[in-house]
Formats: C-alpha cells, sequence, structure tokens
C-alpha cells in the first residue's frame, strides 16, 4: 500500500481508483516512519461523500479523493490537534497569511494579487484545503494535494502570521477582528464532527486559534491596491 | 420545558455558543450564539425547568426588575421553541 505524508503525518492509501494516487503523488513517502493509519477505500466511503455533497453530483474517482481527506482530517482531529480550515493560504519569507471566506468570494483571486505583485517571494501553501495544527504553542499551515480548482499547493509548512476574512466590495478597506467575529467565520469553513468528543477538540483548537493569532476582515475589489491594503496591514502591520 | 439531546453550550474565544452534535446534527447545522444571561437561562434548561422558575433565577441571579427578568425570559424561550431546541 503506498505511503504519504501530509500535514507530517504518515499514513497508508488504498484506493479504488487511480485519480487519488495521482493527486497526492507529491506527497509520497519513503522514509522510516511508520503509517499511523490506513485508509482502505470502499463504496460505502464514496457514497457517504456522496451524500455530503448534496445537489451536486460528481464522479467517484473525485468522491473518493475527498473521502481520502476526510479520513485524514478526522485522524487529524482525534490525534494531532489540527483541522482542515477551507482557505488560500500564502507564505511570505517564511510565514503564513490565510485568507478565508465562503467558495466565489474570492479567496484565490486575491492570493493570485498577492503572487502579481510580490512574484516568487509568495509560496503558495494551498488554495483550498490546507490543514492548520496547533504544535507546542504555535499555529502552522500545511499543504494539501487537495488544492482547489487552480491546483496550487506546495508540500511545505510554515508558521501563521495571519488570517483574513474576505468580503467583496469596491472600496479596499481592513481592519482588525475581534475572536468574537471571526468564529462563526472559522465554524463555516472546516468540517464540523458529529461526535461530542471531536466537537470538544474542534472547538478546543479554534479557541486557541483565534486568541493567539491576529485576525483581520479586508472588504476588496480585484485590484493591485487590494493586495496592498491587505498586505500592508498583515504583512507591515500598517493599517489605513 | 428542558433542551432537546444533542444541544451543547460552550465558551469558544469567549463568546458563548451552542452547537449540535450526534442526532441532531441531522436537524441543525451551524452555531447559536448567547449572551451571558443566554447561557445562564441556557445551564438551567439543561436539567429543565418552567418559564417562573426561570424567572425566579434571574432575579436571584441579575439586579433587574421583575418586569424586565419576565420579558427577558419569554423573549428567550420563543427563541429556543422557535428553532426547536426545546422539548
Amino acid at each position: 500500500m503506498p505511503i504519504y505524508k501530509v500535514a507530517d503525518v504518515v499514513f497508508a492509501i488504498k484506493p479504488i481508483y487511480k485519480y487519488t494516487a495521482r493527486l497526492c503523488e507529491k506527497y509520497l513517502y519513503s522514509g522510516d516512519e511508520a503509517p499511523e493509519f490506513s485508509a482502505v477505500m470502499t463504496n460505502s466511503d464514496i457514497d457517504a461523500e456522496r451524500n455530503q455533497a448534496g445537489a451536486e453530483t460528481f464522479p467517484d474517482y473525485y468522491l473518493e479523493s475527498l473521502a481520502v481527506f476526510r479520513k485524514l482530517c478526522d485522524y487529524i482531529l482525534s490525534c494531532r490537534q489540527g483541522i482542515i480550515f477551507h482557505s488560500s493560504a500564502v507564505a511570505v519569507d517564511g510565514k503564513a497569511y490565510l485568507f478565508t471566506a465562503p467558495s466565489g468570494t474570492g479567496k484565490s483571486t486575491h492570493a493570485r494579487l498577492w503572487r502579481e505583485m510580490l512574484g516568487d517571494k509568495v509560496v503558495m501553501i494551498n488554495d483550498d484545503k490546507p490543514i492548520i495544527r496547533f504544535i507546542d504553542g504555535d499555529f502552522y499551515v500545511y499543504g494539501t494535494p487537495w488544492n482547489g480548482k487552480h491546483h496550487l499547493d506546495t508540500n511545505a509548512h510554515a508558521k501563521i502570521a495571519a488570517i483574513c476574512e474576505i468580503r467583496q466590495g469596491k472600496e479596499n478597506k481592513i481592519c482588525r477582528i475581534s475572536p468574537q467575529e471571526m468564529l462563526s467565520v472559522v465554524f463555516n469553513q472546516t468540517i464540523r464532527p458529529v461526535e461530542l468528543d471531536k466537537m470538544d477538540n474542534l472547538l478546543s483548537i479554534v479557541d486557541k486559534l483565534l486568541t493567539s493569532v491576529p485576525l483581520f476582515r479586508l472588504t476588496c475589489d480585484i485590484s493591485r491596491e487590494a493586495a496592498e491594503t491587505s498586505y500592508n496591514a498583515m504583512v507591515k502591520n500598517n493599517i489605513k | 420545558m428542558k433542551i432537546k439531546d444533542g444541544f451543547v453550550l460552550r465558551e469558544v474565544a469567549g463568546s458563548f455558543i451552542v452547537v449540535a452534535v450526534g442526532e441532531a446534527v441531522k436537524n441543525f447545522n451551524g452555531i447559536i450564539n448567547l449572551n451571558e444571561t443566554g447561557a445562564f437561562l441556557w445551564k438551567i434548561l439543561e436539567k429543565g425547568a418552567t418559564k417562573e422558575q426561570l424567572i425566579a433565577k434571574l432575579l436571584e441571579e441579575y439586579d433587574v426588575d421583575e418586569k424586565t427578568a419576565t420579558a427577558d425570559v419569554e423573549t428567550f424561550i420563543n427563541k429556543l421553541s422557535e428553532a426547536k431546541l426545546v422539548k
């Protein structure tokens, strides 16, 4: 069974379809650590994922890849103090900045504006489904193979310097927001577990995240000025 | 009146929130924000209480008059009923 390392977790996958293996190729692991768990995929995993997807229809191979991701997130939530945080995560000079919003708002677009402005200084950790973990008092974001429609990810991790909620608007404005204001945003951009013990794990991680990482809200259009506004505030600590 | 099974009150990053777990997730999939008074009343309702008992507890704990306490409790339990959080 092929072995992978994602978010510093070594695990094996036995997929039914080739797609998942191709998707995760960059994360193949050949070191000495033993896998912490195995994701042996079955048709019932795919059926469960189809039920989660609701009205949208996806091919089985794609649903399988999502089911693998769900198993990984479930393991990390239970055993490694980590969660999926639906966002576009970029790193500049070794520090990570996370843009989050409901799908279609412009997370990926804003990350692209940073790349256009800063060029090679920007490392795309993950454009859609990074994993964040709490390790020794700090939060880190990890690239994962589940990288969104533009397929942008790096098998790397970086300490989280700031999180920014993105809203569309005509004027480019950014402000610091409170943990209370970010709470429902984060809650809506992660997988919410059904079991009480896992829900308590999630809430404990979210509590630590929101009280230790600087939080911002950016209202923006699609322009260089938008990128400058968020960059100045989040990286240069300069809010106009 | 009592909070239905599967709804839990937690304090996260300085906010009181209610989330659903287990079977309750099928009908509720979000978070409810409560203020301090709401959280106080919620904790009592986890064990079960009548409207009159809630008002009495509120008067004991907070410096409010009976009219305000009654109005607050009525608003709160109406919201809980609308959201189908109590049985």
